[in-house]
């Protein structure tokens, strides 16, 4: 038993040592790397930015030491790649030739064929910062990889990269099982802008369900009005979660135009979709819109109450009258009107120097306080620092205000 | 049969179940670790840069509401706040709830932010305490603070999440300052997994011996004090060697308090934190993964190894002892609470394997080691102890020991080299040596009256007595 026991001290020191010694030696080699890197770096970053600012057609290697090490040719790399994530317009283009003729582009496109899959991610995500033209192909090829995390990287890089060849691809990875994909890949299309307009309009009928939500919700955020038609149809939808997006969308694109198919999907049977056409009402910022929005306080629901109410006060004085002569959801109401600081805006104008605005603001805050909801006001009152404003607001209080008239 | 007889057999027997215990509870340490290794590895190799920036740019990202009970914090609350604020995040809002604080936590708030009251509504779905007012501010649009009568840490958070706009809300400490790009890394969870992802917590550091300059720790350091550099070591081992092991196993049971991000909609269909719990924390995760397991929904739980929160450890033993008592009392309780899912296949790894580790080694392993000193002890007087396979036995449980904080001390310098000197390695190096002689046996010692207290039903609130963050020096030239 001691034999035993006395081997089993020996190993677990043993690797005790060995994971002391491992840490040390870690270090060691990381920091040694680092400091040689640092030296390095700063005998070559001054040739590599000396090529990005000339005007000459010379390659990158007449400003590089003759010979160059591995680690060289990988920090000329990441300078170029760290330059390629600030810069713009033909030193962008300067960084591009510079990679095709470090060897750099080739290198990545060969290490798309790696077995691990994280060296093929990386690769992507390289040749995207590289954005060589000859890169792709072998991305499109990606898009396949069983890998959802390479699938994005190759996704991504071809956004960056752009052009018909890329955008194809792309929208049908909208397609993409994994939700997290699916987003990023519609955020690079709505980094792609109007290029990608006509491709997601071609392709929307051939997708499925959830690209379609992707590909609607895109087409409204690049705000192309090309895509008015598809949305206006989709408004009609027997899907209520296309209906919506569809609502969400023509909001986005702003177009007052389509407030008459927002207002008729304000009374759709699904609350979603009534929440976002109220929302996309107020985006749009139509005033045909009020009676609806109005009416729309009175839903069951509360987000599209909530929406509604944010939609009145986006729409001006007329909205936000309508705001304060609500008989019902007062309090949703008034709260818009305080997240909007108008109230304290017209409190303010209790001080002005002009005998109409301090008129229309007492006037306003008198209609109010007949929500009820008064101690605010009460504070307001108490806590202002001008008399003018504490007098104002005190006799405002003190009287009963247009809905309570009639009260015992 | 002698009385001396059955005493020996007693000991003989206690001491061969001990070699049993010691060797079960160091092979599932050893098992977690190997876990750990290849899952911070994993979690290094796909971090990418650009997943950051577009989580940070995207329209679809998740908005957080991050909400922060304060009670008698007007200490730290103000730079707390300021962090918050300042955190590198597409749309979230800041909810400090003033637990009833009778210090000037209320008057700090409103002074630094230029608070006035306003009449929001919000929706009580969640049963707190009177809510006396609640203040905005027109300089900080995304700043909600709500002044409540005191309900205890439970009720302030669940006021958080009743006032709260957001579907996610990320609960924090208001000691605690969390890094500028931790909602980024925190949340690519729940942005890879939407449907999925119900509660994810980030790792908690030490903040003692640090340097803060308006909400940042700008200089990484280690405490001065030994206390706090045990615990320093003791976290790293937690967080890096446990519970990044448990999450990957699917049956991550701690989210730490200081630092969490939940689906709001989940932790209101449990009825939210549970006030009478001594760990809130704990028992809100317990009951998420009972409540879902029931469900028969997929879901995940998980722990994000590097969205970081700082948070100040004890420094004297007095306060650590209080802390560690609530803590353990909070663990039986919610052992306790949720017995029906222990060993119960239902519940899969979280039945089978988590609990019972929590049953096996983390209740009853402070017993086993203040119990086996004893034995030691009556052994030599009896006569039976031999003291070769002793000393062999005590230096392997050092080796061991020793073993289990230096390889978290590897896994945090191969991946997040937090602590970037040969200083700090050295000391915590040196720190996982010594905690062994001493520090270890007075947490157990912590965990047996906290045992005693539990059965006693004798309730204490672990309250934490701050030094503050410690101030980095002003900058040359700065006024």
């Amino acid at each position: 038993m001691r034999a035993i026991m006395i081997q089993i001290v020996t190993v677990v020191g043993a690797l005790l040592a060995g994971l002391t010694l491992a840490i040390v030696i870690n270090k060691a080699r990381r920091e040694m790397s680092e400091a040689i890197d640092r030296r390095r770096r700063a005998l070559l970053e001054p040739a590599v930015f000396e090529y990005l600012g000339a005007a000459s057609s010379k390659p990158l290697s007449g400003y590089l030491p003759k010979r160059l090490s591995r680690r060289d040719r990988r920090l000329v790399e990441e300078i170029l790649l760290a330059a390629a994530r600030i810069v713009k317009g033909d030193t962008r283009d300067r960084i591009t030739a510079a990679l095709e003729g470090h060897g750099s582009v080739q290198g990545a496109i060969r290490s798309l064929r790696s077995r691990r899959r994280f060296k093929r991610a990386d690769s992507a995500e390289d040749l995207g910062l590289m954005r060589s033209r000859e890169a792709v192909e072998p991305l499109v090829a990606l898009m396949n990889d069983p890998e959802p995390e390479v699938r994005i990287r190759a996704a991504r890089a071809l956004g960056i990269i752009r052009g018909t060849t890329s955008i194809r691809p792309l929208v049908r990875a909208l397609a993409d099982p994994s939700r997290w994909s699916a987003i990023r890949v519609a955020e690079i299309l709505i980094n792609v802008g109007a290029e990608a307009v006509d491709e997601l309009l071609a392709a929307y009928e051939t997708l499925p369900r959830h690209a379609r939500i992707s590909a609607l919700d895109v087409l409204g955020r690049i705000r192309s009005l090309r895509a008015i038609g598809l949305m206006k149809r989709c408004l009609e939808d027997p899907d209520p979660d296309l209906r919506a997006r569809a609502a969400h969308g023509l909001g986005l694109i702003g177009d007052s135009g389509t407030a008459p198919d927002l207002i008729k999907a304000l009374a759709d049977r699904e609350w979603p979709v009534r929440a976002m056409a109220a929302k996309a009402l107020g985006r749009i910022g139509n005033p045909a819109a009020i009676p609806s929005l109005r009416e729309a306080m009175k839903d069951r629901q509360w987000w599209v109450r909530a929406n509604s109410g944010e939609a009145l006060r986006g729409l001006g004085q007329a909205g936000r009258e309508a705001l304060i002569d609500i008989p019902f959801a007062r309090h949703m109401a008034v709260s818009q009107l305080e997240e909007g600081r108008i109230i304290e805006q017209s409190v303010s104008d209790l001080t002005s120097a002009d005998p109409e605005r301090r008129a229309a603001a007492i006037r306003f805050i008198d209609r109010v306080t007949a929500s009820a909801r008064v101690d605010e006001r009460t504070r307001q009152a108490a806590e202002a620092t001008q008399e003018s404003v504490r007098r104002a607001l005190g006799d405002v209080l003190k009287t009963p205000g247009p809905g309570d008239r009639g009260r015992p | 049969m002698t009385w001396m007889s059955i005493l020996v057999a007693i000991v003989l027997a206690f001491n061969r179940w001990v070699i049993y215990y010691f060797g079960l509870l160091n092979g599932v340490y050893l098992l977690l670790f190997l876990v750990s290794f290849f899952e911070v590895m994993r979690f290094v190799r796909r971090t990418f840069f650009s997943d950051y920036e577009q989580i940070l740019k995207s329209e679809m990202t998740w908005p957080i509401s991050i909400i922060v009970p304060a009670f008698n914090e007007a200490r730290t609350i103000v730079e707390t706040v300021r962090s918050l604020l300042a955190v590198n995040y597409g749309q979230f809002e800041v909810v400090v709830v003033n637990d009833g604080s009778t210090d000037s936590t209320l008057e700090r708030l409103v002074e630094t932010f230029e608070l006035k009251r306003t009449d929001r509504i919000y929706r009580r779905t969640l049963p707190t305490g009177p809510v006396r007012g609640i203040y905005a501010s027109l300089d900080h649009p995304s700043l909600i603070v709500v002044d409540k009568e005191w309900s205890g840490k439970a009720g302030a958070l669940n006021t958080g999440i009743n006032v709260s706009r957001y579907p996610l809300f990320c609960s924090v400490d208001a000691d605690s300052i969390i890094e500028e790009n931790a909602l980024l890394r925190v949340v690519k969870p729940f942005m890879e997994h939407p449907q999925e992802m119900v509660a994810a917590g980030g790792i908690v550091r030490i903040v003692n011996g640090c340097e803060v300059r308006e909400g940042r720790v700008v200089r990484i350091g280690l405490p001065r004090k030994s206390l706090p550099v045990f615990q320093v070591v003791e976290y790293l081992r937690a967080f890096l060697g446990g519970r990044i092991g448990w999450s990957s196993l699917r049956s991550l049971l701690i989210i730490s308090g200081a630092f969490g991000l939940y689906r709001k909609s989940d932790v209101i269909a449990v009825g939210g934190y549970d006030g009478s719990s001594e760990t809130e924390d704990l028992e809100l995760v317990l009951k998420l993964h009972e409540h879902l397991r029931r469900s028969g929904r997929k879901y995940r739980i998980v722990f994000v190894p590097d969205p970081v929160c700082w948070t100040e450890v004890p420094s004297t033993f007095r306060v650590l002892a209080r802390q560690r008592n609530r803590w353990h009392r909070g663990l039986l309780q919610s052992l306790w609470r949720h017995k029906r899912m222990m060993l119960n296949p239902d519940h899969g790894v979280i039945g089978m394997l988590a609990l019972p580790y929590f049953l096996l080694f983390e209740t009853l392993g402070p017993f086993v080691e203040i119990l086996g000193y004893v034995m030691v002890a009556l052994s030599y007087f009896l006569g039976l102890l031999n003291v070769d396979f002793f000393v062999l036995f005590m230096i392997l449980a050092v080796f061991f020991g020793v073993f289990l904080s230096v390889a978290a001390v590897l896994l945090e310098e191969i991946s997040f080299r937090r602590y970037p000197g040969w200083e700090h390695l050295a000391l915590l190096v040196l720190a996982g040596v010594l905690e062994n002689f001493g520090y270890r046996q007075v947490l157990a010692l912590f965990k047996v009256k906290a045992f005693y207290d539990f059965l006693r039903r004798r309730k204490a609130w672990g309250r934490m007595e701050r030094e503050g963050f410690r101030a980095a020096p002003e900058r040359p030239g700065a006024a």
